[in-house]
Parts: C-alpha cells; sequence; structure tokens
C-alpha cells in the first residue's frame, strides 16, 4: 500500500534484524613503499581518513570538466582582422522623441508674461465658481458594481445581465395576454346583459306590426279599395230606385272607410297591436 | 521440589545474566584486585571480571540484599540482607577467591543496613535497620559476635551509615538521622564506647562516610546536599560545604581520591568532584564544586566506586545503570544497563535469537543476547504487559496497562501507530498472528478482541466475550485458523479465528498463567497458580495428563521446543525446569533467579533459555539439549 509522503522520500523501512551487531569491515592498508629502502615495502603508515572522499570528490567534481583541448576550426583570412568596435551591437538611427498623445492634447494654458486677446479679460473668480458649482452639484450616482471573488475585484454593474432590463424583455410594448383576456370577458359580459334587458322588455311591451306586414297590410287595402271602386265604377248612372242609391251610398261609405285606413297605415311606420 | 530430588537433578548451566539492584547504597564495588566489580542482584551477589564480563553468582541470601562491601585486602565480602517483620536477616560472608561463603552471621532482626570491614580483616561491623537499631562487631576469624551496642540514642532517627578507620582497627563511624557516632572498640572488655559529635547547630541527615587516609577527618554526604568534615581526633564538626551551591536531593554517594579531593554522586545523578576551599568573606574552610568535573547521568547515583587510584571509577544509578568514567577527561560511557522494575514479558523476534526483547514498568528494551547489551530502550510511562514482535520483523507491537496496544519501530523506537481503549481494564496478553495481518489482545476485563492491523488503519474485527477475569497468554496456531488464551477466571479458551466462536473450554482450579501448543498443535499444555502443568486434547478439550510443576510457588512462564520433545517452566519457586514432554520428568533444573521468574523462552536456535524475573533480572542459561 502505497503512503503519500508529499514529496519527501519515503523513510527508510525499519526492521528488527537490522538491530543484529555486524562485525565492521576495516579496509585493508595498501602497502607502501618506504623511501631509501629499495625492496622494503611497509603496511604500516598514516593514511588521512578523507583519502577516500578526496578521490571520489575529484573523480566526482572535476572529471566530468575534462576535454581534449581548444577546438580545431578554421582561422579568417588576414584582410578580415579585427576592427574598432567591430564586435560592438549595431544600434537603430536616433529618431525625435514623441509622446503617443500628442495630438490628442489641448493647447497648452497661456503663459504669463502672454497678452490677452483685444485686452479682454474676465472678472470671474474660477475658484468660488468651481467651488459654488461643486457644492450645489447633485453628488454623482455611484456606479453600480458587483464583486465576484473572494479577493474583491469588481466589475460593472450594468452590461453584466445581473440586473435586469425591461426593454430588452420578449414582450416588451405588447399588450399583456391578460388584458386582452379581459377586455374579452367584459365585452362578452355587456353582450349578454343587453340581450337580457331586450328580452326582458320584449316580453313586457305590444306586439308591434313588421315593416311586410304592414307593407302587406296596406297592399290589401289598397286592394280591396281598387275592387270596390271597380264595382262602383260599374253601377249604373241612375240612381234611379232606391236600392241602387243604397248600394251606391254603402259603397261609398266603404271606399271612405278604406281610404281613411290606408292613409292611417301610410301615415305611421310602426303600428302596435294592443293585446288584450 | 525437596533437596535431595534437587540433587539428583542435573543444574542447568547459567550463562550470563543482565541485571544490577541499582537502588542499593553503595552496592557497586570495585574489588581491590581492579579486575572484578562487585554488585547484588535481588539476593544473590555477582562478581563480574570487567574485562571479560565473566561472572560468579553468590547465592546463599533468603532475600534480597541491602548492604555489601569487601575488605581493604579483597580477601572477604560481606553482605546483609531484608526479611520479613520478625524474622532475622542474615549477614554472610563470602571468601573472594573461592567464590563460596564463608560464614553465616545472624544476629540483626528484619535488615542489615550498612557493614564495613576493618582494615586488617580483623572485624566486621555491622549495622541494623529501624526496627534492630543496634551495631554489632564481629570477629571475623572466629565468625562469632565480640559485641552489640544501641546504634543511636533512642531519641535520634535510623543511623545509615558505618565505616571503619583506615588504619585503626579499633575505631569506626556510624550516621544517620540525627546522629553521627565515633566509636571505639575495647576488645578485651568485648565493649564499644560511642562519642557522639558535637555539631552545633548544624542538623544533618547522614547518608554516607568516608574517613580520610591518615584518619584525621571523615566526611559525611548529607541529604541537604552538602558535606561535613569532622575531626577524628577531637571528635569536633569542623566544616561544611558547599554553602551555595548544594547537591540537589542529597550527597548519596562518595569516594576519596587521593589529591584529597571528593568524588560526589548527587541524588539527582549528579556526579562532581568537590575540593577544599576557603570562604572569602568569614575565612572559614569549606567545600567548593569543581566546574569543570562535573557530569550528569540518569537516575540518583547510588554508588561510586573507584578502579584502584580513581584514574577510572563507576558509577551505579538508581535506575539499575551502570557507568563507567574516565577520571582525567570526566567523560562517562553506559556500560550495563538492566530493569530496574519487574521484568513482564520476553520474546524473541522470529527466526533470531541474537536478539531479544524485554518489557517492564516504564520501558521496552531490546537486547544483544550475546554480549547483554541495550541495543534500543522505548520509555513509555506506563506498565507494558506484553509484547510481541510483528512476524516481518518491522514492528514491536506491546500490551499496556493504560488500556492501549502500542506499536513501535525497531530500530528507531518511534511510535508506529497506538490502538487507544483496545481494553477498558488494561491490555494483558498480545499475540500476533503469523500472517502478520492481525493482533490478538486479552484485557483486564477478560475480552479477546482481534485486529486487523494495516498501514494506514488499525481495525478492531471481534470482541470475543467469554472469559470472565483476565487473560494472561495467548498463542496462535500456525496456520491462524485458531488460537487459546488462558485466563485467571480458571479457564483456557481455543477460538475459531474464522467464526470467532469459542471451539473448545478448558476448565480447572486454578488462574492460567500460561498455555502452549504442541508443535503438531493437537494439544496444548497449561499452567497456573495451582503448580500443576496440564496436557489437554485440542480435539475434544479432555484432559490428558497432569504433573505436579512445583512444590512451593505458582508457575508463571512456559515454552516448548520447537520439536515439542522438551518444555520449560518458570514461576515463584525461583527454579527453571526443563522437562521431557513424552515422559513428564524433570531433566534439567535452573538455580539462580532471587526473584519470581515472570517469563522465559527457548531461543529459536534452541541453544539457550532466556527467563526474566520480577527483581528486574534477565537470566541466560544454556540449553541442555
Amino acid at each position: 500500500m502505497a503512503m503519500a509522503y508529499y514529496g519527501r522520500p519515503p523513510p527508510p523501512e525499519e526492521s528488527i534484524y537490522n538491530l543484529i551487531p555486524r562485525e565492521e569491515i576495516k579496509p585493508s592498508k595498501p602497502a607502501r613503499f618506504v623511501e631509501g629502502k629499495p625492496g622494503i615495502i611497509k603496511n604500516a603508515g598514516y593514511t588521512s581518513k578523507f583519502n577516500d572522499t578526496v578521490k571520489t570528490e575529484l573523480k566526482k567534481d572535476k572529471a566530468p570538466a575534462k576535454t581534449m583541448g581548444p577546438a580545431k576550426v578554421d582561422v579568417s583570412p588576414p584582410k578580415q582582422f579585427l576592427k574598432k568596435h567591430q564586435k560592438e551591437p549595431k544600434l537603430p538611427p536616433k529618431s525625435e522623441f514623441h509622446y503617443p498623445d500628442e495630438d490628442k492634447k489641448r493647447p497648452a494654458v497661456p503663459r504669463k508674461e502672454e497678452k490677452p486677446l483685444m485686452g479682454l479679460q474676465t472678472n470671474k473668480n474660477f475658484i468660488t465658481t468651481n467651488a459654488v458649482e461643486n457644492i450645489m452639484s447633485v453628488p454623482k450616482k455611484p456606479v453600480a458594481k458587483y464583486v465576484d471573488t473572494p479577493k474583491g475585484a469588481t466589475f460593472d454593474l450594468d452590461p453584466s445581465g445581473l440586473n435586469p432590463k425591461y426593454v430588452q424583455k420578449k414582450d416588451y410594448g405588447k399588450t399583456p395576454e391578460y388584458l386582452n383576456r379581459r377586455k374579452e370577458e367584459v365585452q362578452r359580459a355587456q353582450e349578454e346583459y343587453d340581450a337580457y334587458v331586450r328580452e326582458h322588455f320584449r316580453r313586457g311591451a305590444m306586439k308591434s306590426l313588421s315593416e311586410a306586414e304592414r307593407q302587406s297590410m296596406l297592399d290589401g287595402l289598397k286592394g280591396n279599395w281598387e275592387l270596390l271602386h271597380h264595382q262602383y265604377q260599374g253601377l249604373s248612372v241612375v240612381t234611379d230606385t232606391a236600392p241602387k242609391k243604397a248600394r251606391k251610398e254603402r259603397m261609398e261609405a266603404e271606399m271612405k272607410q278604406l281610404e281613411r285606413d290606408i292613409e292611417a297605415i301610410e301615415k305611421h311606420k310602426t303600428i302596435y297591436i294592443a293585446n288584450h | 521440589m525437596s533437596a535431595t530430588t534437587e540433587d539428583s537433578v542435573p543444574k542447568l548451566e547459567l550463562d550470563c545474566t543482565i541485571g544490577f539492584a541499582g537502588d542499593v547504597p553503595g552496592g557497586l564495588i570495585v574489588h581491590p584486585d581492579r579486575q572484578h566489580v562487585v554488585y547484588p542482584l535481588g539476593c544473590t551477589v555477582i562478581i563480574q571480571n570487567i574485562v571479560t564480563s565473566e561472572q560468579h553468582f553468590l547465592s546463599g541470601h533468603t532475600n534480597d540484599v541491602r548492604c555489601l562491601a569487601v575488605s581493604k585486602s579483597g580477601r572477604y565480602l560481606a553482605s546483609g540482607q531484608v526479611t520479613h517483620m520478625g524474622f532475622k536477616a542474615d549477614v554472610i560472608i563470602w571468601d573472594f577467591a573461592s567464590c563460596s561463603m564463608y560464614c553465616r552471621l545472624t544476629l540483626h532482626k528484619v535488615k542489615v543496613e550498612a557493614l564495613a570491614f576493618s582494615p586488617n580483616d580483623k572485624y566486621l561491623v555491622t549495622l541494623g535497620g529501624q526496627d534492630d537499631s543496634s551495631v554489632v562487631v564481629w570477629n571475623i576469624a572466629k565468625k562469632e559476635a565480640i559485641c552489640g551496642s544501641p546504634a543511636a540514642v533512642s531519641s535520634a532517627g535510623i543511623t545509615y551509615c558505618v565505616k571503619f578507620a583506615n588504619n585503626d582497627d579499633n575505631l569506626f563511624f556510624t550516621g544517620g538521622d540525627g546522629t553521627l557516632r565515633v566509636w571505639e572498640l575495647d576488645v578485651a572488655n568485648r565493649k564499644i564506647r560511642p562519642t557522639d559529635v558535637n555539631m552545633g547547630q548544624i542538623k544533618r541527615i547522614v547518608k554516607c562516610i568516608e574517613v580520610k587516609d591518615d584518619d584525621n577527618y571523615f566526611y559525611c554526604g548529607t541529604t541537604s546536599g552538602d558535606i561535613l568534615a569532622i575531626n577524628t581526633k577531637t571528635k569536633l564538626f569542623q566544616h561544611y560545604g558547599p554553602e551555595k551551591d548544594k547537591f540537589s536531593l542529597g550527597v548519596t554517594a562518595m569516594a576519596l581520591l587521593k589529591t584529597g579531593n571528593i568524588l560526589v554522586g548527587g541524588g539527582d545523578g549528579t556526579v562532581a568532584v568537590v575540593t577544599q576551599a576557603v570562604n572569602k568573606k568569614d575565612k572559614k574552610a569549606t567545600f567548593k564544586k569543581l566546574a569543570n568535573q562535573t557530569a550528569k547521568v540518569e537516575g540518583g547515583i547510588k554508588s561510586v566506586a573507584l578502579r584502584g587510584e580513581g584514574h577510572q571509577f563507576f558509577v551505579g544509578s538508581e535506575k539499575s545503570q551502570i557507568y563507567r568514567f574516565n577520571f582525567a577527561e570526566f567523560t562517562s560511557e553506559l556500560i550495563r544497563s538492566c530493569h530496574f522494575a519487574a521484568v513482564q514479558d520476553i520474546v524473541f523476534p522470529r527466526e533470531c535469537s541474537e536478539l531479544f526483547a524485554t518489557c517492564s514498568k516504564d520501558d521496552i528494551r531490546v537486547w544483544h543476547a550475546d554480549k547483554g547489551k541495550e541495543l534500543l530502550r522505548i520509555s513509555v510511562k506506563e506498565l507494558c504487559h506484553a509484547i510481541d514482535f510483528m512476524p516481518d520483523g518491522k514492528s514491536i507491537v506491546s500490551a499496556w496497562q493504560d488500556g492501549k496496544i502500542r506499536a513501535f519501530y525497531p530500530e528507531t523506537g518511534k511510535e508506529m501507530y497506538v490502538i487507544n481503549d483496545a481494553h477498558p481494564k488494561g491490555v494483558t496478553a498480545i499475540a500476533c498472528t503469523n500472517g502478520g495481518r492481525r493482533i490478538i489482545s486479552g484485557g483486564g476485563e477478560g475480552q479477546v478482541r482481534v485486529w486487523d492491523i494495516t498501514p494506514k488503519y488499525q481495525k478492531l474485527v471481534e470482541a470475543m466475550k467469554e472469559h470472565k477475569a483476565s487473560v494472561t497468554c495467548i498463542k496462535v496456531r500456525k496456520n491462524d485458523m485458531e488460537c487459546v488464551t488462558a485466563s485467571s477466571d480458571g479457564t483456557c479458551i481455543i477460538w475459531d479465528l474464522q467464526r470467532f466462536v469459542r471451539n473448545q473450554v478448558l476448565f480447572s482450579n486454578t488462574l492460567f498463567r500460561c498455555v502452549n501448543y504442541h508443535p503438531d498443535e493437537f494439544q496444548v499444555i497449561t499452567s497456573g497458580t495451582d503448580r500443576k502443568i496440564g496436557y489437554w486434547e485440542v480435539y475434544d478439550g479432555n484432559q490428558i495428563r497432569e504433573l505436579d510443576g512445583s512444590k512451593s510457588g505458582a508457575i508463571n512462564g512456559m515454552d516448548i521446543s520447537p520439536h515439542g520433545d522438551f518444555f520449560v517452566t518458570g514461576g515463584d519457586d525461583k527454579l527453571i525446569k526443563v522437562w521431557k514432554y513424552d515422559e513428564g520428568e524433570v531433566t534439567h533444573v535452573g538455580i539462580g533467579h532471587s526473584g519470581d521468574i515472570s517469563k522465559l523462552r527457548i531461543s529459536p536456535d534452541q541453544r539457550h533459555i532466556v527467563s526474566v524475573s520480577t527483581d528486574g533480572a534477565i537470566l541466560r542459561w544454556r540449553y541442555p539439549h
């Protein structure tokens, strides 16, 4: 099972068996040649305890830097000798310095010794007026911001979309559905009410003759009058007998009556019939 | 076991001991031949060669040795013991050359506090303890008492120390709690006559006395941490010191150097050289510590022993450690250490006889078996009941009285993990499975718990609740399928470690102390306080056989050889017995322990037996078969 040591090398595993003392192996000293006594090789003698360390360090530190001498390359011809400043880097020509916002800048404030144009001079106290203006001014409303990180970076609230804008709504400027619905409902209710009232009156009122009925009645009366008039015209010219006279008089009266009826009906457009 | 049978049985050969009763004042002595040191261990006195570490054992005391002295010529050794209230405490004079008892002197009651030889080996003066409080002078040649006298006036306290003059056989000094006396011996009239030293305003408890070579002065180390100088002729207090920079916890041991300086051991472990000086203010003589010659060791110093003239000296501390000092450089080297409390358990790593670990109150120690050298000490301020090595040897697991199981790295001794609250009444037994994945622990409340051990976590697998009293021993079968636990409720239970249920239960009218599987694993042998060794069948839990393991004391430790031919027992009778398994006969007996044997083991290579006892000693015996 691997354990996390977070970059440290894992500790060497301990074991009780490592506690058993081991015999230290002492390196035997190399044979030493004794000067002046050829052939005598002595085993005893001083050897520094750092002997091995020095050897290994020499090998470790210096050996990798050892080379085969300087690299062999072609020499340059005699005409290409080294000239003055040859090895110095070439710099680009000097150019005048310009501020990047120079063209956007307003002209400088007139200097003290410059004369005002036409000798015009204002006596406005700019300091006071500026102060008064600032005092009287409505304080600027702080721009709405929002903070989204624990470190406190702020951003404008307006374009973020966190604050809803009603102009951007899909149904902006349209009558809401519920208003239409309500209007229809009101209208329908009104109609129903009217119909009801009409019906109510209709039930309570006299019967009126319709235009067609009046016309047909008028036509009938006129037909009757023409029939009578025809019969009247067909009467004998001489009214010598009583029956004739009676008949003539009856006919004239009937005709007169018809004429009066026709005139009454034609005179009134709407005619009610009393219902009793 | 009676004396007759004991004599007929061959003795086990004692290989070496690791132990030193560090709490005996002046217990560590270098013999005048400069080749041996003498020190007490329980009720034996050990003579050890400084160079070869060869040991001789002087056993004859019936209880702990409390004082020790070597005569000036080196011919005699004397040791005094403590015993139970109402009994007489022996003083034994030993002949050094033959390492045998010269004579046994019995007169003091309960305890012998201190003893001293006269300069020409003529007399021995012994000092009784609190219940005896008498001084007795013995004639060594005649092996009899010359005379005795109360050690101090009745108003004074205990007398702690006695010392003879260097040149006069008839002059000795005693000191103690409110008493400091110079005694003159009148052999002709069989009288000793004391003279109390006039101390003036000063009140001190004297713990050690050293006499100057020419007998003009003697020096007393006190519990106040200063040294008194007394004129022998006038018997007057002369001066004391150091006045300011006193020895913390008192001056507990002293030795005089040839230069006239005093080598002092303090109760806080300080070793320092004190020299004569003059107080600048009142121009009075006093003592001064030498700043460049001080050192500190672990535990209060109880004995300082010069080797020869004092170019080298040995210091014994309360924590049972012996240091060797080089006087010129004043550098110390720990040469021997041992447990100072009862050793609870011993265990060998698997297949390794060169190392073993023991545990005791406050520490676990790993020892090199051949050299008897301490390789590792793990200190925790708690009582450790049992230890075991993981089979791979990569951790030491231990059972502690505070209810924790602690595991340690075996090389650095760092804590690997702790299982807190493993058992509510302390963990009393522990064993690792052979697979190395689990630990089985037993507690004082009687539960046996199985723990899963991984590098990342330790998890309780199962708690088996059948025992009604503390679990004393756990042994696991080779295939990890079964284990047997012994308990002091009078049962041994064989558990199935697959289903965690009881397979068999062995009943006996005893407090079981130890249990072992026979290597074939068909039988177990048990033992306990009934002093019987029982053979039991694993299959059905029947008792096959019963042997009388001991005549006098409970059997606490048992181990069986890998082939199952022999087993070894040890217990409160302080004897190690090697038994033949099949015959049930004792083949060898080991005599040497001075405390109750708590555990023992046969080394894996079957060449030694290592036993530990409650007096802190570790003994290594040669395995006879």
